[in-house]
């Protein structure tokens, strides 16, 4: 029989920098604003389980957004005439872009991989207006991931950053939802992954930033699957000494994408910090 | 099985060749690579995702493209039906495991990316 998922998505229209963007975002449940990034070369369907999850729903607002030239949202106008190199002031500064439009009071975000890197910036810069950061694989500074085959006339982009982050996994992840991912990196457009991995790898530096972060004002949760070879637990591990009072968990059997390669295992680890920022 | 061996070698080419998925994607995998274990060369040669030559100690008058070198350990760790981390996807070695090598033209490699990944995990399923 079939069954519609709670799940509503929308465009939204916004300024940024002197110029459009036509946004695509989905949102389920009521309740604290809960908004998640996804990772780089990806879109907000890597959130689907999570925003189907009426242990989170019942409690949280869920937002899931496409950054622009992802998913289905668009890049602004002109894009033929620039290359797309992500970099962390506009990233974060997008993303606070979609809040305010959204009008999200005191969100929890929740970011994976660059998501994961952003959200710490986030939590530095606007500590006062965020209830918490969830950080799902999240690094300070991840250098090792840029190379000029991700966007190169000899090879298949998509079929290049699909197969480079699918040992990303973990082994042990259920291979169909792996596999999903899969699909969702085959299909970013020409030197996207490419662009995010130039903000992930090369622009992004976070180690002094962290620093400033008050736990008193902004919770912090740190999640990292120990597969996770892009973003190592040991690389967490110094994000979480640079903020006293953050919490963090390496997940055994996890990779770097947990809400979509095993989320069954991953809520668990996640319905605990989310209970811990609502409080 | 000794990894690399002559029977483990046949082993791999039989799952290379039965495998449903690389019947899907391996058309244009059309090339030669060699896989290096320590003292041990072989030059395994694909044809349209086909394994259809494996030539152990080669001469050097058989051509490869690219290939992957690595001590026996590292292929051991690698080879193991529960991988550490770190250890457990070639592409996870090749950025954190120093001694795992990807030699030779690595940009013909990376255009056979999808089905060069899917062949090196076969190879975990042969065992060690």
């Amino acid at each position: 029989m079939a069954q519609t998922e709670p799940i509503v998505g929308r465009y939204i229209n916004l300024e940024f920098s002197g110029r459009s963007y036509r946004v695509y975002f989905e949102e389920a449940g009521r309740g604290i604003p809960l908004l998640c990034l996804h990772t780089a070369g990806a879109d907000s369907r890597q959130y689907r389980h999570l925003l189907n999850d009426a242990s989170v729903t019942n409690t949280y607002r869920v937002v899931a957004f496409d950054m622009p030239y992802h998913g289905r949202s668009n890049p602004p106008d002109g894009w033929w005439l620039q290359k797309y190199l992500l970099k962390s002031d506009e990233y974060m500064g997008f993303i606070r872009a979609v809040w305010a439009a959204l009008d999200l009071t005191r969100p929890v975000v929740l970011g994976c991989s660059m998501g994961g890197a952003i959200v710490l910036k986030l939590a530095a810069e606007y500590q006062e207006e965020l209830r918490g950061i969830v950080g799902l694989e999240s690094s300070a500074y991840a250098p090792g991931r840029f190379n000029q085959y991700l966007h190169h006339p000899a090879i298949h982009g998509g079929e290049l950053a699909a197969s480079y982050t699918y040992g990303l996994c973990a082994p042990m992840s259920p291979e169909p939802s792996a596999r999903e991912n899969w699909w969702y990196y085959s299909q970013s457009g020409p030197g996207v992954y490419a662009g995010d991995v130039h903000y992930y790898s090369l622009d992004w530096d976070g180690r002094a930033d962290i620093k400033r972060i008050n736990t008193s004002l902004c919770r912090v949760s740190l999640l990292t699957g120990a597969y996770d070879y892009s973003c190592t637990p040991d690389m967490t591990r110094e994000v979480a000494k640079s903020i006293p009072g953050s919490r963090m968990v390496i997940m055994d059997d996890m990779g770097h994408f947990p809400m979509i390669e095993n989320y069954p295992v991953f809520r668990e680890f996640l319905l605990a910090e989310l209970e811990w920022m609502a409080l | 099985m000794t990894a690399f061996s002559d029977d483990w070698l046949k082993s791999f080419q039989e799952r290379v060749n039965a495998d449903a998925e690389m019947q899907v994607i391996g058309d244009w995998l059309t090339t030669a690579l060699s896989l290096t274990c320590g003292d041990r060369r072989c030059i395994v040669r694909f044809e349209r995702g086909k394994l259809v030559e494996v030539v152990s100690s080669p001469r050097i008058d058989v051509r490869c493209a690219f290939g992957f070198r690595a001590s026996p350990d590292i292929w051991s760790k690698f080879l193991s039906p529960h991988p550490e981390p770190l250890y457990h996807d070639f592409f996870a070695m090749l950025m954190r495991v120093p001694g795992f090598v990807l030699e030779g033209d690595t940009l013909i490699a990376m255009q056979h990316a999808r089905a060069l990944h899917r062949a090196m995990n076969l190879m975990r399923s042969v065992g060690q």
